[in-house]
This record gives structure tokens, sequence and C-alpha cells, in this order.
């Protein structure tokens, strides 16, 4: 296939338009991704203005340090294996068993619901459960001076967390193998396990590779559940680095450990973009034949698959139950009469942070739509000089875990020239940016299914390309627009690895300030603040995807789905 | 509007190709399109024909030469600029807006009233037919619909060039022929000169008023279907119309010629033992029954019989030739094996040069 001529710098100079919206969004990268980035690098290689390794190699030389770095990747690893199982195991049920249609609503929404909730919802209920008082280890199993924290605990919680992204990443692999293929190999004699085992399994090892590599990354960044369970004795490097600006306020050591952390992430980001990303063995030919129901499962085995997914979901749905409880009675594990105190307390002095909270997702949630609209829309439709250095440098603070983008942004904007830290701007920023590729994403992928003679067709018939972008393009990545947009408010309402650093007394988040009551031992407002971002995530969601089921597009169902998908 | 003349002079496209490195994907083009006509260009996929058309459209950008429709520069122009109606190969609708919307685009973007707008937009819906779909959505409608809104929306702002990329491809033989007698009634009433591109030869030559064959980005021929289909001037455009035979033969006297030692009347115009190359339509050659126990100068190889004619394939000599008759009243075929005696219609017959 021929390709065009490479983009020149006459085309661009020749393109206000275009050369304008690049040249924004290239000071934006450099100012918000770049430069704190330059900056952690610095303060953790550069000493008195030479290049040295002794902090890196001292870092390294601390036993604790490195028990850190090796329990970070035990429990990755862990979490990756765990998750992708469980992750298979519903997406086997919901493609091969045979499920209704109910039946999937309902088991997609059990699995969904982690992905929308703050951090640590299941830590919490963990606690609930099988804490010193927990519901399980002491009322009803009469256990005392039991610890709720450490590695399992710590490896659950993720993987309860997680394991929706293997789940999602897994259902469309394993729906798109033809059951024809299975009943191919079930004809010529294979029993159903042989079949599974040499048709269904290696069709779905890229999946494997790349939900393993997902759930791998997020939790070695994850920060919110080793924090709360994994206690002394499971150090792992987000929360060290954390403490040890914190705690020793120690912004050199942090650097240093944060960019530990690095190491793996990169080669983790890097393996699964150009190994996995691309390697597919399913191909789509848009030819949907008869899909006659899949024998490949014994009727006994839909049956075991079915319960398991459902012992999951139950436990899941019992942890919401819990946390509903606990925010509700006035002293969980203790004194179970029924309260709104909890609820008086955060809408009291817990408003402060609610009202934060929500006015940097508003603000943050059309700038991010905004941004990866734009972005997705140049690097997917318009030529010119660094096309692909801008689509790397976007993706950046997305890759990279928060803690990291945390520590670069304390370190670079906390001094002059550019002081931002603790102003309500650079938490915006840091959620825009952090963010907002999904939406580039979703615009992306968009962008690639509305073929090029549609823009063609305007401007054949009179409309410039100002007035085709306005009239044709933008209509259509609509969705795209609102999917980033849904998701940089989920994830304003909910993250915290990056944010924590940046929250001051003026402005704070629903986040820190659950994590301030858990280490306060204030667990019932806890519970009450946790329960009050699901409602308010859940409406927002739902009121988007209205939007986007009455935008009629052709593309708003895909978009749809991609606001969990980030 | 009178409707105007479209000129190529000299125009040619380069692309950077992964393998090949730079190729031309159109080189030295020049063509003149007559105001009101339909020219088609006509040839194979990867010849140059739509990347010739995208240039006129303003798509793509020519490296060298100059295009010029009614006697004005627009080489340089950008395609809104230009007052082109382009129906693209897979329609391009507008997939958010209505049947309605999408052909009311171009007279909205000139910023027309709204009483014009709906005026025109009914009365080229009626045109093609299509006068209750206004409201419908383009995934609403059929291929043969949606191909009638496109073109629909390329006529009603009343271009002054109408362009065509393979309009009728995504649609079934049934329906190409219907839709291609509907572009054809509807380019006539317009008057509007209009370039159209193909790869169907019998499209080609149903549509035309002149047809522009090309091969390997140059236009290798131009003519009336007519013309190019008895008097190609290459082996490219005698295969690539019609089937055809083409045989070599040996000059044995002014007026004959002789094909693997057959003698024909023809009158080749160059000297007696001149080996000539003949382009033999297959409906030129009859076939006759030999003389009972002669040998006849041929034989019957094969037959397919298509209904309304029977295509034979007769040895002769060393060589295979194919044989259309049509004279299916005889109702009694030649069979497999039978000798059979061949006439050439002389005036069918077309020397390469």
């Amino acid at each position: 296939m021929a390709r065009a001529r490479s983009p020149s710098w006459r085309g661009i100079a020749g393109d206000p338009a275009l050369l304008g919206a690049v040249a924004a969004i290239w000071c934006l990268l450099l100012l918000l991704v770049l430069f704190p980035l330059a900056h952690l690098l610095e303060r953790a290689f550069v000493d008195e203005g030479r290049p040295t390794l002794a902090p890196l190699l001292d870092s390294l030389a601390d036993p604790g340090h490195r028990a850190a770095f090796v329990n970070s990747l035990i429990l990755a690893a862990s979490v990756g294996v765990l998750g992708t199982a469980v992750g298979f195991l519903f997406a086997l049920a919901a493609v091969r068993a045979g499920l209704g249609r109910r039946w999937l609503t309902v088991l997609d929404a059990a699995v969904l619901l982690p992905l929308v909730s703050p951090p640590f919802t299941t830590s919490i209920s963990i606690i609930f459960s099988f804490g010193p008082r927990g519901l399980i280890s002491h009322h009803l199993l009469g256990l005392t001076g039991v610890s709720a924290y450490g590695f399992w605990s710590t490896a659950i919680a993720e993987t309860l967390t997680y394991f929706p992204i293997a789940y999602l990443t897994l259902r469309p692999i394993l729906a798109a193998i033809d059951p024809n293929l299975e009943e191919m190999a079930f004809s010529l004699g294979g029993s159903r396990w042989r079949t599974f085992r040499t048709v269904t399994l290696p069709l779905c090892v890229p999946g494997f590779a790349n939900a393993f590599l997902l759930l791998f990354a997020a939790s070695l960044a994850d920060f919110a559940t080793p924090l709360i369970l994994a206690g002394n004795a499971f150090p792992v490097l987000p929360t060290q680095a954390y403490l040890q600006i914190t705690g020793l306020f120690d912004f050199k050591g942090g650097a240093v450990l944060s960019l530990l952390l690095l190491v793996p992430a990169v080669m983790v980001f890097l393996l699964q973009r150009h190994w996995v990303g691309r390697r597919t063995y399913v191909t789509v030919t848009g030819k949907v034949g008869q899909r006659s129901r899949s024998q490949a499962i014994a009727p006994w085995m839909q049956v075991v698959l079915v319960a398991a997914c459902v012992a999951v979901a139950t436990i899941i749905v019992y942890f919401y139950a819990l946390l509903l409880v606990a925010s509700l009675v006035a002293a969980f594990g203790a004194d179970y009469s029924f309260t709104w105190r909890h609820y008086a307390v955060i809408f009291t002095e817990g408003l402060p942070a609610i009202r934060d909270t929500l006015i940097i997702a508003a603000l943050g949630m059309p700038l991010g739509g905004l941004y990866g609209v734009l972005v997705g829309y140049l690097i997917a439709r318009r030529d010119f000089p660094g096309r692909r250095a801008m689509e790397l440098v976007a993706m950046i603070n997305y890759a990279l875990p928060g803690t990291i983008v945390g520590i670069a942004y304390l370190i670079a904007f906390n001094d002059p020239p550019i002081a931002l830290t603790g102003g309500a701007l650079l938490i915006v920023a840091c959620y825009v940016f952090r963010y907002s590729p999904t939406g580039i994403r979703a615009t992306v992928a968009l962008l690639q299914q509305i073929d090029r003679s549609i823009e063609e067709a305007s401007a054949s018939l009179g409309a410039a390309s100002g007035e085709t972008f306005r009239r044709v393009t933008l209509p259509l990545i609509a969705p795209a627009f609102f999917a980033g947009l849904g998701v940089v408010f989920i994830r304003s309402m909910t993250a915290i690895s990056a944010t924590i650093f940046l929250v001051s007394i003026s402005w704070t988040l629903i986040t820190v300030r659950i994590l301030e009551n858990m280490t306060e031992m204030a667990l019932g407002p806890a519970a009450a603040f946790s329960v009050f971002v699901i409602v308010v995530v859940f409406v927002v969601v739902a009121g988007l995807s209205a939007v986007l089921a009455r935008l009629r597009t052709p593309t708003a169902g895909a978009a749809a789905r991609s606001f969990l998908g980030g | 509007m009178p409707p105007v003349d479209i000129r190529l002079e000299r125009i040619a496209k380069r692309f950077d190709h992964a393998v090949k490195g730079e190729v031309y994907a159109v080189r030295e083009v020049s063509l003149a399109v007559a105001p009101g006509e339909l020219l088609t260009l006509l040839g194979p996929s990867g010849c140059g024909k739509s990347t010739t058309l995208r240039m006129i459209a303003g798509f793509e950008q020519p490296d060298e030469g100059a295009i010029l429709i009614g006697g004005r520069d627009v080489t340089r122009m950008l395609p809104n600029r230009r007052g082109i109606g382009f129906v693209f190969q897979n329609y391009a609708l507008f997939p958010h807006l209505s049947v309605f919307e999408n052909v009311a685009y171009g007279l909205r973007v000139q910023g027309r009233d709204e009483k014009t707008i709906v005026r025109s937009v009914e009365a080229v819906l009626d045109l093609v037919g299509l006068v209750h779909y206004g409201r419908q959505q383009p995934h609403q409608l059929s291929g043969g619909e949606q191909q009638r809104v496109a073109l629909a929306r390329a006529v009603v702002f009343e271009p002054q060039v109408l362009l065509f990329d393979e309009p009728l491809s995504n649609l079934d033989a049934k329906l190409r022929v219907e839709m291609r007698e509907q572009i054809r009634a509807l380019q006539k009433r317009v008057g509007i000169t209009t370039v159209y591109v193909t790869h169907d030869q019998e499209e080609a030559m149903a549509i035309s008023d002149r047809i522009a064959v090309m091969d390997k980005g140059s236009v290798v021929q131009e003519g009336t279907a007519d013309e190019l289909y008895y008097r190609p001037q290459s082996e490219f455009v005698a295969r690539f119309i019609g089937r055809t035979n083409l045989v070599e033969a040996r000059v044995v006297a002014a007026d004959a010629v002789e094909v693997a030692g057959v003698p024909i009347a023809y009158a080749a115009d160059v000297g007696v033992g001149t080996v000539v190359r003949l382009v033999v339509r297959p409906e030129m050659v009859e076939l006759h029954a030999a003389a009972a126990g002669e040998p006849g100068v041929a034989r019957v190889v094969q037959r397919t019989f298509l209904g309304e004619r029977t295509d034979y394939q007769v040895a002769l000599g060393g060589i295979t030739l194919q044989v259309a008759a049509s004279d299916q009243h005889r109702r009694s075929p030649f069979e497999i094996g039978q000798p059979v005696d061949l006439r050439f219609h002389a005036a069918g017959i077309h020397r390469l040069d």
C-alpha cells in the first residue's frame, strides 16, 4: 500500500488552526508531563550539579527498601496470576455457560462495581470482616487476636479490585473464538477437556499475557490497598515512597524509591505495548454466522463455573453491603444501633473535602474530555512533524504509577518558578493528564472506524476544514468525548495515589479524608464517604450513559464500554 | 449555468512505497472533458484512475501539471472551493445525519435559507425516487438507496462538475445495471460535466460518452466505446475491453491473410509475407458444420451454453479460438469434437500496429 509522502513543516505552517493546536498541546505536555518527570530524575540522580548514582545505590543497599522492591514484585505477580484466573473464570461463564441476558447483566454489575469505587472499599470491608473485631473472624468464628494485615489480605483485596480488568480483556477474546472451531475439534473425537486444552486455551494465550501484564501494572502502582492492609510486615514501594516523603520529608529518598518502581512499570508497559498489544489470533471477519450454543463445556462444568462466579460476586456484593451497613450503624463490630451520624459527620466537617473533590472533578471533567478528543483527533487524523512523539508523551502519565507522577509534581511545582502545589489547579492538571489518555484512545479508535471519505465528502460539499470538524467530526466523536469525560470524573472521585502528594490545607479530597479516617480508626465516616462516592459516580455514569444512548451515532455503544476499560 | 470543461495538463502524482521507493501513481496524464460530457476513466485496480479523480476533486495534490475547470486553474485550490459533487464508492453518508440533512448539507454550508433548502432537497429526493425517505437514518437504508442519497447529495447544490469513484461496485449485479441507467439519465438531464471511474468495462461502455483507458498511471487510449472495442490500439486495450482472440497472421496476398494455415479474406494493407497481429472478436467468427466426410478447418473442443448465446472454443491449427454464436434459433448446437469450417467477418477484424 502506497503511503502519502511524509508530512512537511510547510503543511503545518499553512494551517494556522493546526499549528496553534499542536503548539498548545506541546506546551501543556512539556509543562505538565516532561518537566515534572525531568525534575524527578534530576532530584534523584543529580547532586550539586553532578550526575550521581549514589542515592540509588544507597537506596538499594537499604534492606528495607530492597524488601519493598521484592515485595512489590511478588505482590504484583500474585495479583496478576490470581486476577487473570478469576477474570478468565468470569469470562468463560459469561461467554460459554449459556447464561441468559438478565444473568449476564447481574454478573456484569457485580464485576464492574470495583472499577468505579474508591480504592479503599475492599480494604475497609476486609478489616470489617477479618479484623480483630471483624464480623467473620470475631463474631462468626470467635477468633481473637487475628490480624487482617499482610501479604494475603493485600493480594486478595487487590485481586478482587482488579480482576475486572482481566475479565474485560478476556471476554471479547473468548467471545470471538468461533464455537464452530471448538465443535470441530469436538467432532474430530477429542474429549471436551482435550478440546478446551488444545483449542480454547491456546487461542487465549495472548489474552492471558495481556491481562496478566495489565494486572501486574495495576498492582504495582496500587497505593491505597497496601497502605491500609499491607502493614509494617509487608512494605511495598509506593507506600514506602509515600512514608519517606510525608514521614521523613526526604524528597530525594522518595524520588529514588518511586523510580525503583519505574523500572518494572516501564518494562511491563513496553511488553504490553509491543509484544502482546498487537498480537491476537482472533480475526474479525464481520460475518456472524449461525451462533449455535456452544457445547464445548459439559453441563455439569457449566454449573460449577457459574457457582464459582456467583461465589466471587457474592463476596463482592457482601463487601459493599458491609460498607453500607457500617456507614449506618454506630460502631461496626461493637454497637449495631442504626444512626445517620456518620453521614452527618461527612456533610459537616467532611463537607470541605466533598466540595473540593466535586469542584475538582467538575473542572477536570470538561477539560479532560476536550483534551482527549483534541489530542486523539490530531494523532489520528492530522499529519504534522512529531505526531508519534506527541502520542507517546501523552501516554506517559497514564502509564506511570501514580506515586511517581505525584512525587514528580510535588518536586517540580513546590518551588518557584512554578509554585502550584497545594492549589486546585495542579490537582486538576494531574487528573487530566493522567486519565485523559482513555479519552484519547477512545477518540483514535472511533476515528479509525470513520472513513476519511466522510470528511472528504464534507469538503467536496463546500465545507472548509474548521466547518467539517464542527459539523461532521465533532458529532461523530462526541461519544469519545463523553467517555473521556466520564473516566476523568470517575478517577477524580476515586483516585489517590498521585494526588495524595498534592493536597493541602486549602484543597483536599474525599479519598484523602477516607485514608485519614482509616488511620484514626474512624471507620464509620470512612464507610459513609465511600458510599457517597459510589453513589455519585454511579449517578454520573448513569447520566452519561443516557446521554450516549441519545446520541444515536453508530459508534456510541463502543464508547460507552470504554468508560470502565481505562 | 452553462456546463464547463475540465482539462488535465500533464499531471503526475508520486507516492513513497514501502518496498519500491518512489513510484508514480499517475504520470503525465493529459485529458480534456468537454462541457456536459461524461468521460469514464477505465482501468484495472492500481492504474491511477482513482488518484486522477481525487486530484480533480482536490483531495490529492498533483506533484506536477495543472488542472483547469472552466478555464480556471484549480491545481492548488482547496476541495471545498472547487464546486464539485463527489460520489464515493462507500457512499460516505454522514452517519449522524438523516437522509434529508445529508442532502441538505451542501446547501447549509452555503448558508441558503431554510425555504430554499427544503425545496431543493425535496426536489432532488424526488428525482432519485426517495421522496418519503427524508427522516430515515442512513443505516436504515439499503445499499442502493444509500447510493441514491449520495447521488442526491452530490447534485443538489448544482456543482459545476460531478465526479464518481466506482459508485456501483458495492451493489449487486442487477441493481448495478439499474443504477447506472439512473445515473446516466440524471447526468443527461442536468447536463453536468462528469468524470466517472470504474474498473468494469461493461459499465463504462454503458454509461459513457467517451472512455479513457488507463494502465500503470497513464492513459493508453481514449475514445468512444465503439472505437475502443473495434479499434483498440494496444493489446492491453484489446484484452481489457470485451473478449478477444489475439491471433498472429501472415499476409499472403493484398486481400488475404493466413491464420494457422487457414486463409482469411482481409486486406491488411502491408506487404505480402509480413506477420501481423489481429484482434478478432468472438462474435465476428461464424461456425459452419464441415461437409460430410470432410475434416473441416477446425474442431470444436468446448461448448458453454449461456442462454442468449453459446460460447465455443475451437482448435484451429495450433491455436484455440473463442467463438460466440448467437444464432440460437438453429437449436442444433455443434458437438464437441465436431469438425467445423470458419467464416470471418472482415469488418470486425482489426490489425494492431
